[in-house]
């Protein structure tokens, strides 16, 4: 029961996080210059209007008053109202969460499927062509800015060759995946393909070259040790030593740097989402913060946080799980 | 603080690798350029020419054909243009839509990466180190304290917390005289330089977790010698302990980490100035930006900045790698939060 013991720690330390979030999140406003009553009152608002507005959204409290107040909101799922729209913000906020999360899980397995092979295949062929064509290509990546790889990308695969869409979502994955069950038409994920296949590539370009490196030095490293050796020098056929052995302890390392890097795929989603008007919450944290619109910023700083969080207990459990030494520590 | 054994691990590390020394040549030409902008540059990045507007590269000379209408004499006659826009050694990387020389931009933005990279990063070292010292020495709850809230640093993607901060604090920016121009060997140049001071503190901010981990790290190991149990037990304070043997063992992985970040920072810099959250409009992504309007006709704009980009950060994640193979301080891919 060590495991589930771990599990039940890390998810007290997530919530003691989640709750460093929503502090950072809250205090946020009051560092800042400005008054949310002039984002929402007319420019010529009397007086009156003001105080009423002030009284409406609490700013007349005392800030532990409004501290609790947003606190016990955010745990009936209450992020306030737009002050733009003056519609609710969680409902906004979660609109744009699914295309986000499309978006951060096509790249991660598009990631996934070519760096991991590729790695493999880089430290097993050291100092080849192959070697020298996957380090290449893992150091461009790395240094790469992901929104300006998804204007390249626009410039040849949609402006020059014209082959795929260079803004919005299309279908989006679930009603693509419907059209394809009910109608029997692959119409729709071709179309969805060819609205998402540009930003998953922008996207998932560093993520490919960050594990492609671990994925090899970590196999490299492996592949030299005693124990590989000693496997060898029974006999076992090289392909098991390969993936079985080596490729699994390289692994462990590969998942706790994923981990660390997962806010790096967030943030890429958020700027890869502006080039490609994708409309998730990226654009929506960009649109807000331009319009003061308090609530729908929060609203969206909170939920990336606790997905964050949630994501990383799940990452530190796999870890756990391929390297039960973690949970006796 | 550097051992004759250290320095010859890294003269034995460089003399093997390539990449090393490619590296380190890019890092120093880069540096140069930066340092040396106002001599390098063709023209003043800053003075538009709309008669030049749009010119593409050397080696890229472009011939359009427009067909037009027109009334001649009282009958409607098709006309046939050919539009040929040759490219000029005046401006070897072409011009903007303003005709500014990209050459020019491409010089000076060189400068306001290296600064916001080498000034963020710190930043970022000193605030980072600091935390991760203390909470690694003195252990316990102080420790628990800072690393929770290196936790709730983490949860927020440095470059989403950037954008929020540089988009709520503004767009602060100092202009720093010009050196070389204020001693007259450049007069033509702009005369002052923007330092985007909102995105230096900013970048700063949101990356010393790093540096935490890393030197909490350092001092639990560090502290557990013997040679630190010996300081104490002669009555060395903890802060002069902190200062005289914990900082100095935690220089080397501090270092190989700093490098990376001054890559991370660049990219982090060049996301917010593309985004247009920066203060300044000297910038490699702030042109990135600018040239997607023009993608079609222009494709250069946007393409000659990114290149500027990659190829720096290249030249600075390869002399990571050189510290990091020479130096072996042991923290594997952690750090580089870069992906912007």
């Amino acid at each position: 029961m060590a495991l589930g013991r771990f599990v039940l720690k890390r998810a007290l330390q997530g919530i003691v996080v989640v709750w460093g979030v929503v502090t950072v999140v809250f205090g946020l406003r009051f560092i800042t210059p400005g008054n949310p009553i002039s984002v929402i009152a007319p420019l010529d608002a009397s007086p009156e209007t003001r105080q009423a507005i002030a009284r409406e959204l609490g700013l007349n409290d005392p800030l532990y008053v409004q501290y609790l107040d947003y606190l016990l909101g955010l745990l009936q799922g209450d992020m306030g109202y737009s002050y733009i729209s003056n519609t609710q913000a969680s409902a906004q906020v979660f609109a744009r969460l699914p295309a986000t999360l499309e978006l951060a899980v096509v790249a991660t397995i598009v990631a996934v499927v070519i760096s991991i092979p590729l790695g493999v295949l880089s430290a097993t062929r050291r100092n080849e062509p192959a070697d020298y064509g996957a380090t290449l290509f893992s150091l461009a990546g790395i240094s790469t800015p992901n929104f300006w790889l998804g204007i390249m990308l626009v410039l040849v695969f949609a402006v020059q060759l014209e082959i795929f869409k260079t803004s919005g979502r299309g279908p989006g994955f679930v009603s693509a995946l419907s059209m394809l069950v009910t109608q029997g038409s692959a119409a729709g994920l071709l179309s969805w393909l060819s609205y998402i296949t540009l930003p998953a590539l922008a996207l998932g370009t560093y993520f490919t070259a960050l594990i492609t490196r671990l994925t090899r030095s970590g196999m490299l490293d492996e592949l030299g040790s005693a124990y590989v050796k000693a496997v060898r020098a029974k006999g076992l056929p090289e392909t098991l030593v390969r993936y079985k052995h080596a490729l699994r302890n390289t692994l462990v390392p590969v998942i706790t740097v994923l981990g660390l890097q997962l806010g790096t795929l967030i943030g890429g989603a958020v700027i890869t989402e502006a080039v490609f008007d994708w409309p998730g919450l990226g654009t929506l944290v960009i649109t807000s913060i331009t319009a003061r619109d308090w609530p729908i910023l929060q609203g969206s700083l909170v939920v990336i946080g606790v997905g964050f969080v949630l994501i990383n207990i799940a990452v530190d459990t796999l870890y756990a799980y391929v390297n039960p030494q973690v949970v006796y520590e | 603080m550097i051992s004759p054994r250290t320095l010859g691990n890294l003269r034995r590390e460089f003399r093997s690798s390539a990449l090393a020394k490619l590296g380190v040549l890019i890092v120093v030409v880069v540096v140069g350029v930066a340092v040396l902008a106002p001599m390098f540059a063709p023209h003043d990045p800053t003075t538009q020419n709309l008669d030049r507007s749009q010119l593409p590269p050397v080696g890229f000379s472009t011939t359009t054909n427009s067909t037009s209408t027109e009334m001649v004499n009282g009958s409607l006659e098709v006309i046939n243009e050919t539009n040929e826009i040759n490219a000029t050694l005046t401006y070897p990387l072409g011009t903007d839509s303003l005709g500014r020389g990209m050459l020019s931009r491409v010089i000076y933005g060189a400068r306001t990466s290296l600064l916001v990279g080498l000034l963020g990063t710190i930043l970022a070292a000193v605030v980072g180190v600091s935390v991760g010292l203390v909470a690694g020495y003195y252990r316990g709850r102080v420790d628990d304290t800072l690393m929770r809230s290196a936790d709730v640093m983490l949860a927020f993607p440095s470059l989403v917390l950037a954008i929020a901060l540089v988009g709520l604090w503004g767009r602060a920016a100092w202009r720093v005289p010009d050196p070389l121009v204020v001693a007259g060997i450049t007069p033509e140049m702009p005369a002052s330089f923007v330092l985007p001071g909102t995105v230096i503190v900013v970048v700063g901010l949101v990356n010393w977790v790093w540096f935490a981990r890393v030197a909490r790290g350092e001092a639990l190991s560090v502290r557990e010698q013997s040679y630190v149990k010996a300081a104490r037990s002669v009555g060395a304070s903890n802060s002069f302990i902190i200062r005289r043997h914990i900082l100095p063992n935690s220089a080397t992985p501090i270092l190989v980490l700093g490098t990376i970040q001054v890559a991370a920072i660049i990219l982090l810099e060049s996301a917010l100035s593309f985004l247009g959250f920066s203060g300044t409009t000297l910038s490699w992504g702030f042109d990135i930006a600018r040239g997607r309007d023009y993608l079609a006709s222009s494709w250069w704009i946007s393409t000659v900045p990114g290149i500027a980009i990659v190829l720096s950060v290249i030249g600075i994640n390869l002399l990571g790698d050189w510290l990091r193979d020479a130096l072996d301080p042991g923290i594997g891919g952690e750090g580089g939060s870069g992906g912007a």
